[in-house]
């Protein structure tokens, strides 16, 4: 580092803000060049400010501006002298440490036949980047993170990025297609810089956020700024932020839009889109390539040469033998949509849009990005109150207790039913949420599936559910709609079932028993088994012989402990099929019942040979408002309650069984 | 029912007792050398639902395959009377202490239905195990997986998951 | 072993249709590189070059100009019996070129105003590109072709590797050469977008918008871009007057010139559609 010869002989080492008045601007260029620096910054060519070399004030963009909207960018005469008003033009910074052409490799064959190969090594020039917005830091930082921060990096553009001293210049002309307040990437700079400088009237106030950028700050000599400049500065800032709103709305904008794979949207893009590669070039963090070779007439000494390439075209997806992934230009719309937008941040952590606007303005036929997230996946909608009620609320009827029978001496099966005409037994959702004044609420599977209501089996346990359990033939309580994702029935249709339930954990699966013996030819061999503590706590014995006397479904009970008086098993649950002789490859399994209980039974199950997506769990947690608003039941990416509580393993992952999550 | 394995064993006697083996996890698919010597050590008995089959600090003499039937392994508990620790289901094995010094059962054994149960002479086994290194090698095996799987289960049942 | 030692040199020929010989002039231009071509190749037929002809047998034939004669459709057939790899080379060939926009029109009657004896000069009533009439392998685009495409299609076809000829929109070479979108700054109608690349943006490079002469890359949106011009401000005529360059006949341009009007020679406001638009049988 050059930085540390200097600051050593720097008194105090400023840590504020000084001001370069307009006038000596020439001396900051001049000290950025030092060094063999190449200065690179803004300058007008083509009719649009550009990034090229910058020798003097002269070579910036004094008094020019652009006017951009979708499609359209028209240089502007500001009448004044500032240099850096404008928003980004159509050239990025990823030109500079990611080039758009680059050789990679050589390799040689000589007359003999020998083969070798070596990679080539570019002299890479010292730069220094002066002009880059807050969105641009961010491009750049997930440009490090897309090439620097998986196992294998791209050693060039480490190089380039090392040798690149980065002055930035705060915003304060949004253009008319911007949206980084949307992406949460500007317009303030927050990091990245070496050299921050904010453009008043009469000159720059100056900051450094590097050991680098403080040494080249020191040399220039500077006067603290004064409140008022400082103040004029974040009063710009607030203004340019205010100009550009907040056009997307980011929030679950990922899982928003990947659920809009087969969105009619995607092919009236097509209609416009040109599958052009502007957006893709100009974007400041598209990062695809491909690589060629190329040679002499005899094919001796050949190059590999790497160039920018994009989604967008044909052959970027194409594969041997005439084949294409992503044939159409919709398909390859959505691709770049979704991924810049949603499967970005699964690779690596952030989106893959800053909100620079480049892909709308540069787009020919003018293609808003903002606009097409905001109908391929619009937000939430703030409705009226009695809308969302009607449609979201999870409404509490009034229900009837019509039964109570006792299971156990703590469990009992109310039968509820409400005389609202609907039939319950369609809705789905695996259970409801019970309330009753002054108690509160709980949620509660369901045990049976009636037309008029249905069973619930309730143990008491704490306050509530001793209240529930509690209540007699007659009582009025509160239920909730069917909530939550149910046990997926239909698709153990042609399959074999094992259903096992351990102790409170089998009334969830008993509907699921009611659903197979309703479409009974629908499924191959049942096996059900309930396992529970004592022979005193084993539920719908009644249920169970009748079941088991069928003959068409094997059932096994078995309890933890027992005395002398019980001549069924005894053993944990999964002895009832650890030795059994049917084929577990052909079976679907359900599995309900207390967390180490479910782990113990998916590992015999899977040493049967169900596989992680054919075993289905319905996982417990502390579940409050039932519909994925009030945070109770998180659980890794999910909420049991609404994202469950029914999951397949496969679904769930590493989350099963993670220890404190 | 499996065929029996005709070359080997000499007797009808000795090829209904492979055949029996061979219908419990526990015996089947043993190597025919090693079938044929524990049917020699064999014995095979019915007993009523109720009958004593083995009791907890007595000596072990055999171990019992259950063939049918239900059979309870029970310890006494002062104030609490006998608990049943565990049921042992047709093709699993009781009285496998007969194998461990000092040979005497860990538990009361109590048929709880009426029980067929092939039976295997204690102190021959361990001789027959001792001298022949590859019965041992086969047998062994099963007799640690019935254990493993029943230091399993026990674990689980100790944690009482359906207490709360 | 290497394998120019042991192969023979491939015989390659250059055949001539309708057109103006501007493409075989690319393989001259490429003089140094020429030499060394001709060291491992036998030209065998090359009628800009040397008045000698030679016939087939051709590993590869290079065909340059459209199918405009009934000479020219007899030729193309024994060509194509002859090759074994037969490249259609510029815009006349892969397109039917500049000649290709009588296809719009009258044909007698151009004839008649064009020439003093017309009945002397026989011709198809369409000219059509080559593919029109038999398979072709293979092409290089542009008006006239580039000589950086045709070396690399020599280099290629010499050390057996597929030409690194991309199907994209000139866009794509425009943006990695920075640049700057005329279109977008200035306002210029460009075809780049729908036209494939190979020239290396040229015409963009010099505030121009692309006119297309090197034809329609793959799935050219060519009516949204037409779409595009009118809302820029060009009247719908001019709009499709853009694509009816060197490639116009080329079907995605040719649909947008039916769809707007601007066929060649037809005052705007009348948009008849090409005379054929399937593949003919043959003049007559």
């Amino acid at each position: 580092m050059t930085s540390s010869a200097v600051t050593t002989v720097i008194a105090e080492p400023r840590s504020g803000t000084g001001f370069l008045p307009r006038a000596e601007f020439q001396h900051l260029i001049d000290l950025l060049a030092e060094d063999g620096r190449t200065v690179i910054g803004p300058t007008v060519s083509d009719g649009a400010i550009v990034y090229g070399e910058v020798r003097a004030v002269t070579d910036l963009p004094v008094g020019v501006g652009a006017e951009q909207s979708p499609g359209r960018y028209r240089l502007v005469d500001h009448h004044d002298a500032r240099y850096f008003a404008y928003a980004v033009g159509p050239t990025s910074w990823k030109r500079f440490v990611f080039p758009p052409t680059l050789e990679l490799a050589q390799s040689h064959r000589d007359e003999q036949g020998h083969v070798s190969f070596g990679p080539v090594r570019h002299e890479i020039p010292k730069m220094a980047f002066l002009g880059v917005r807050a969105c641009e830091l961010a491009a750049l930082g997930i440009e490090d993170r897309v090439l620097l921060g998986g196992p294998y990096t791209d050693e060039d553009f480490r190089r380039r990025r090392d040798n690149a001293l980065i002055v930035a210049v705060q915003c304060a002309e949004p253009g008319g297609t911007c949206f980084c307040t949307s992406m949460g990437t500007g317009p303030g700079v927050r990091g990245g810089h070496d050299v921050l400088l904010v453009e008043l009237a009469d000159g720059f106030l100056v900051s450094s956020g590097s050991e680098e950028g403080a040494a080249i700050v020191a040399r220039l000599g500077l006067a603290d700024a004064t409140a008022d400049q400082v103040v004029e500065g974040s009063d710009q800032l607030v203004a340019a932020r205010d100009r550009i709103g907040d056009p997307v709305v980011t929030a679950g904008l990922h899982d928003r839009l990947l659920a809009k794979l087969d969105s009619p949207r995607w092919a009236e893009i097509a209609e416009r889109c040109l599958a052009c590669t502007n957006c893709t070039a100009a974007c400041p963090t598209c990062f695809c390539t491909s690589v060629s070779q190329r040679s002499d007439l005899d094919g001796h000494t050949a190059v590999t040469e790497r160039r920018w390439d994009f989604c967008f075209t044909k052959g970027f997806s194409a594969v041997a033998l005439g084949g294409n992934f992503r044939p159409r230009v919709q398909d390859r719309y959505r691709q770049w949509l979704t991924h810049k937008f949603a499967t970005w941040i699964d690779q690596f952590g952030t989106s893959g849009c800053v909100g620079c606007g480049r892909c709308i303005t540069w787009c020919p036929v003018g293609i808003d990005v903002r606009e097409e997230l905001n109908l391929i996946a619009p937000p939430p909608v703030l409705g009226t109150e009695a809308q969302a009620a009607a449609a979201r609320a999870p409404r509490t009827s009034v229900f009837h207790v019509d039964a109570v029978r006792p299971e156990t001496h703590d469990t009992v099966t109310l039968t509820l039913s409400t005389p609202d005409g609907m039939d319950w037994s369609r809705l789905h959702g695996e259970f409801v949420m019970v309330s009753a004044p002054a108690i509160g609420s709980i949620p509660i599977s369901i045990s049976r599936r009636l037309p008029t209501g249905m069973e619930l089996t309730v143990r008491a346990v704490g306050p509530a559910s001793t209240f529930v359990t509690g209540l007699e033939r007659g009582a009025e309580v509160g239920l909730s709609a069917p909530l939550g994702h149910g046990w997926p029935v239909e698709a153990a249709h042609d399959h074999d079932v094992v259903i096992v339930g351990g102790g409170m954990g089998f009334p969830p699966l008993r509907p699921v028993v009611d659903e197979i013996l309703a479409h009974r030819a629908s499924f191959g061999d049942v096996h059900v088994y309930h396992g529970a503590r004592t022979p005193g706590d084993l539920l719908y014995k009644e249920e169970l012989a009748a079941w088991a006397s069928r003959g068409d479904l094997e059932v096994g009970v078995t309890v933890d402990r027992a005395d002398a008086t019980w001549l069924g098993r005894v053993g944990v649950v999964t002895q009832l099929f650890d030795h059994a002789r049917w084929d577990g490859t052909k079976a679907i399994a359900f599995v309900c019942g207390p967390e180490r209980m479910i782990q113990a039974t998916v590992s015999t199950l899977a040493a049967r040979g169900i596989t992680q997506d054919r075993i289905f769990i319905s996982m417990e947690r502390h579940m409050e408002c039932g519909v994925g608003l009030c945070g109770h039941c998180q659980m890794g990416p999910f909420f049991v309650c609404k994202d469950g509580p029914v999951f397949s393993l496969a679904q769930l992952g590493d989350v099963f069984g993670r220890e404190g999550i | 029912m499996p065929e029996t394995e005709g070359s080997t064993a000499r007797t009808e006697h000795d090829a209904e007792f492979v055949a029996l083996l061979n219908a419990t996890w526990f015996g089947a698919n043993l190597p025919p050398e090693a079938q044929v010597r524990l049917v020699g050590l064999a014995r095979r008995y019915q007993a009523p639902a109720g009958t004593t089959l083995l009791t907890e600090g007595q000596l072990a003499n055999e171990i019992g395959i259950v063939l049918s039937g239900r059979v309870s392994l029970r310890t006494l508990v002062p104030e609490q009377g006998w608990v049943t620790i565990l049921t042992v289901e047709p093709g699993d094995i009781f009285g496998q202490s007969a194998l461990v010094p000092p040979y005497r059962s860990t538990s009361t054994v109590v048929a709880l239905q009426p029980v067929d149960v092939l039976a295997l002479d204690g102190p021959g086994l361990r001789a027959a195990l001792a001298a022949d290194h590859d019965l041992a090698a086969v047998l062994y095996p099963r007799v640690l997986q019935a254990l493993a799987r029943r230091l399993n289960a026990t674990r689980l049942q100790m944690l009482d998951l359906f207490a709360r | 072993m290497v394998r120019a030692t042991s192969t023979p040199r491939p015989r390659l020929g250059v055949v001539k249709l309708a057109s103006c010989d501007g493409c075989q002039l690319m393989l001259l231009n490429l003089e140094d590189a020429l030499l060394s071509v001709a060291e491992r190749i036998d030209i065998v037929e090359f009628p800009e070059a040397t008045s000698h002809r030679s016939s087939g047998p051709y590993d590869v034939v290079l065909v340059e100009g459209a199918v405009s004669t009934p000479e020219q459709l007899e030729t193309i057939h024994a060509v194509r019996r002859e090759a074994k790899v037969l490249v259609t080379i510029g815009a006349c060939a892969t397109a039917g070129g500049i000649q290709a926009m009588r296809n719009w029109a009258n044909h007698d009657a151009f004839r008649a105003a064009v020439y003093a004896h017309p009945e002397y000069v026989e011709s198809l009533a369409t000219a059509q590109p080559v593919s029109d009439y038999v398979k072709v392998d293979g092409e290089l685009r542009g008006c006239p072709i580039n000589g950086d495409q045709l070396l690399e299609f020599v280099t290629a076809l010499l050390t057996g590797r597929r030409a690194n000829l991309p199907d994209e929109a000139v866009c794509a070479a425009c943006k990695r050469a920075g640049r700057v979108c005329v279109m977008v700054s200035q306002g210029i109608p460009c075809l780049g977008p729908v036209t494939m690349t190979g020239c290396g943006a040229l015409c963009p490079g010099f505030d121009r918008g692309c006119y297309g002469c090197f034809g329609p890359r793959e799935q050219a949106n060519a009516a949204s871009l037409g779409r595009q011009f009118v809302a820029m401000g060009e009247a719908p005529a001019e709009a499709g007057r853009l694509f009816a360059g060197f490639t116009g006949y080329a079907p995605p341009f040719r649909d947008v010139i039916t769809e707007f009007g601007g066929a060649p020679g037809v005052p705007a406001g009348h948009a008849p559609s090409p005379a054929s638009t399937g593949t003919p049988s043959g003049g007559k």
